[in-house]
């Protein structure tokens, strides 16, 4: 009996580890022929048969930012619509890309995110987000009331592909407290004036490097503050591409070139932080409201936490000026609620609970943008629903850390990115690394650039 | 003449095949585990960094042949990151050794307070590499660390330094934290060695008249020779797959200055969401350490025969 049953075990065990290593050296299974693109829904999964009773449960992702003010808003969806179950789960901002990646790629990605424009183009075209105008063609009745850089930002191939979230500017802040310690009545309108005010700071000891960015490299905003730096130098489209995507930036004098030489020039002169190529966002300003540094460019929602009352000696004298240069033109940018196929996969319960979760968050409510504003005036988030900049209450609210009509000043200058392809985000993070080799002069602005359009160029071709 | 039960002949030659098959059977279920979690992956990994694997294009995948390896080894990143990670893995391997080494031989003496002591050098390796790094970043904060503080209040610097920011410094301050992390585990390896050498060996070298440093050349740097075979082997590999000190603390910055060749092959993955090349990058890496592996054995095993010989 027991030889009889090592017997049986022997065969079992060896059928099983012949079958395992077959599978592996075969072809990968539910793999789709070589050369034969299909779209990413037609791949999946049937719908599932919906639930007899319970409510649409679904999954929503986000970045860490303000998870108790989502979780409120959650449950004051779900009070309102009872049939609609939203499960809230998040990643660090600078981890969140790279997570959800790797969510999408291996086959667990959830209903309900957050999605942003410099990643729409990649994620759309690998078919890992759900048109939203596709499935709900009402979301384009909210087109006439968004300022145009976001509704650019959230849309691919013709189609939109998110409510959002909050839309903002890239803003040029100061200390105004440190300005007129240093004998000035008004902030720097060039680049110039940037600089001979940075030296009269270091030179009257008040600040040792006056000029600071989140410029880590693993900091996914930093891009976003480098082309502000161009659109300010730069007066219409084309600053770094053509309208065929062709890069336009690796000419000696373009926009480009001057706003790198410039940093260059100030981090040899010691007036822009070194610390600035491993400083992320938060590091940022908690350095300003330290006042370690005068002048820096951030997106406009940390200006709250800015001058929130209790943040420091600072507070209250960090005001935003238009982004230096002769245009003053700036990168305005959307982040959104968006949603995957998986949404349509779980089925048409599931769809109606995705659209009014879509709608409530990122639409009117009653007739009024409820969570959009609470953000405003909570937050200081910006926003691309125009109508709002009309609100009382966003007034009185953006009043308390900033001049609502500089604020509204520069989102009249702000343009969207160029160049917003599926290889942007790759071309983005090489960008990183060429930046801060021109910046610490261990090659020069024009290789820097030259290497920037040759790698795009690269990208494109692919 | 006696004649054989015809039944009893196959049971006899039963009985001699499953003795001589149990040793196999008996093996067999680790073999399938391995097969399922370790050959499986490595098989299925290698095809797939022959054919075209991009994120961004789920459903098609060419067979490119080399063409992933290709595209890796002539990459911008490559000589460069290739040269990081020998950098790196010299310094740390060494580092490690020494600070090991010397942890050993002072947790070997009978000191006082040598329990806390050992308590507190053994830390660091208990704590989660992100966790590690996570402490290192914040302790070479270019504006609120508390190394520049000390540095600064000590008089020894006039203005704070940015460790991480200089390409140079922030190198340093990685090996330094490798170190710092790794140490701990070394230093056990060690002291393990350690106490397995018999006094004898030590009492007899002192009635030779063998100095202290004598001793330790001849009795006890030889007598750890297994322990560094291992160290050297465990410690090589660690530095050259170090992923998530790095992550933290630098993100490969400034300048990819601290990015060894491991983080692009995450790089390629997840930042150019390039399966293919993030795959042959890796299987790259895999056999650059088992040639240094294979090496070491080699050089230290010929220095053992010479020696025993």
């Amino acid at each position: 009996m027991t030889k009889l049953f090592r017997k049986s075990i022997f065969l079992v065990l060896a059928i099983f580890l012949i079958a395992s290593l077959a599978v592996a050296c075969g072809a990968p299974a539910a793999e789709a022929p070589p050369e034969e693109e299909q779209p990413a829904a037609e791949e999946e999964q049937p719908a599932e048969e919906e639930e007899a009773a319970g409510p649409a449960s679904l999954d929503f992702v986000v970045w860490s930012y303000g998870i108790e003010t989502i979780q409120d808003n959650i449950a004051n969806f779900q009070a309102a619509n009872p049939e609609c179950e939203i499960n809230l789960q998040d990643y660090s901002w600078l981890d969140y890309h790279d997570t959800m990646v790797g969510r999408f790629a291996a086959g667990d990605p959830p209903p309900l995110l957050y999605g942003s424009d410099h990643w729409l183009q990649e994620w759309g075209s690998a078919g890992w987000l759900g048109s939203i105008s596709d499935n709900f063609p009402q979301v384009l009745e909210y087109d006439d009331e968004l300022a145009p850089y976001a509704l650019q930002g959230m849309t691919y191939e013709d189609a939109v592909y998110g409510l959002s979230y909050y839309a903002d500017t890239i803003d040029f802040v100061y200390n105004e407290e440190h300005l007129q310690e240093a004998g000035f009545d008004s902030p720097p309108e060039s680049w110039q004036d940037l600089w001979d005010m940075s030296v009269a700071l270091k030179e009257q000891g008040i600040t040792e490097y006056p000029f600071i960015l989140a410029f880590s490299q693993e900091e996914g905003a930093s891009i976003e503050a480098m082309i502000s730096m161009i659109y300010g130098r730069h007066e219409g489209s084309g600053a770094l591409f053509d309208e065929n995507n062709n890069p336009t930036f690796n000419s000696e004098g373009s926009a480009a070139y001057e706003a790198i030489e410039w940093l260059r020039e100030a981090y040899e002169a010691e007036l822009f932080d070194p610390a600035s190529l491993t400083t992320a966002e938060l590091d940022q300003v908690a350095s300003m409201q330290a006042g370690a540094h005068t002048f820096t460019i951030l997106p406009q929602y940390n200006m709250a936490e800015l001058n929130r009352t209790d943040s420091g000696d600072y507070a209250g004298s960090f005001k935003i000026a238009l982004m230096p240069g002769n245009s003053h033109a700036t990168v305005g940018y959307v982040r959104f609620y968006a949603m995957t196929p998986e949404a349509e996969n779980m089925g048409e319960a599931a769809m109606a609970c995705a659209w009014k979760f879509l709608e409530y968050f990122g639409g009117k409510t009653d007739g009024e943008y409820k969570v959009v504003k609470r953000w405003a005036v909570e937050n200081g988030l910006g926003f691309a629903q125009l109508p709002l900049f009309d609100d009382p209450d966003v007034q009185e609210a953006f009043g308390q850390w900033g001049d609502v009509d500089v604020i509204a000043a520069q989102a009249e200058l702000a343009r969207a990115k160029e160049g917003l392809t599926p290889w942007f985000g790759t071309w983005d993070v090489f960008t990183r690394a060429e930046i801060h080799k021109a910046i610490l002069g261990q090659q020069s602005t024009m290789d820097t650039l030259n290497n920037m359009a040759d790698y795009w160029n690269e990208l494109a071709s692919q | 003449m006696t004649q054989q039960p015809a039944a009893t002949k196959p049971k006899h030659n039963w009985s001699y095949i499953s003795h001589k098959i149990y040793p196999y059977l008996s093996i067999l279920p680790v073999a399938v585990v391995i097969a399922l979690f370790a050959i499986y992956p490595i098989i299925h990994a290698v095809r797939m960094s022959f054919y075209q694997y991009l994120l961004t294009r789920p459903n098609v995948h060419p067979f490119v042949g080399l063409g992933n390896f290709i595209n890796v080894v002539t990459s911008y990143y490559f000589k460069e990151s290739i040269q990081i990670t020998g950098i790196y893995t010299i310094a740390t391997v060494t580092g490690v050794i020494l600070y090991g080494l010397g942890v050993a031989l002072l947790m070997n003496t009978k000191i006082r307070l040598s329990t806390p002591l050992k308590i507190v050098i053994l830390l660091p390796w208990a704590l989660p590499a992100v966790v590690s790094g996570l402490l290192w970043k914040w302790i070479l904060n270019a504006d609120f660390g508390i190394l520049n503080g000390i540095l600064y209040a000590l008089g020894l610097i006039d203005n704070y330094i940015p460790f991480l920011a200089d390409p140079t410094l922030a190198k340093i301050s990685l090996i330094m934290a490798h170190i710092w992390k790794e140490g701990p585990l070394v230093a056990i390896f060690f002291l393990a060695g350690l106490q397995l050498i018999p006094d004898e060996l030590y009492e007899a070298a002192k009635i030779d008249g063998g100095s202290g440093w004598k001793t330790f050349r001849h009795v006890t740097l030889p007598l750890l020779r297994p322990v560094f075979l291992v160290v050297i082997v465990y410690e090589t590999m660690t530095a050259i797959l170090t992923f998530d000190t790095i992550y933290v603390m630098t993100g490969g910055g400034p300048a990819n200055s601290t990015a060894l060749i491991s983080w692009f092959a995450y790089a390629e993955i997840f930042k150019s969401l390039n399966l293919g090349n993030g795959i042959a990058l890796a299987i790259i890496i895999a056999l650059i350490t088992l040639v240094l592996i294979i090496l070491y054995l080699r050089v230290l095993r010929t220095e053992e025969s010479t020696v025993s010989g």
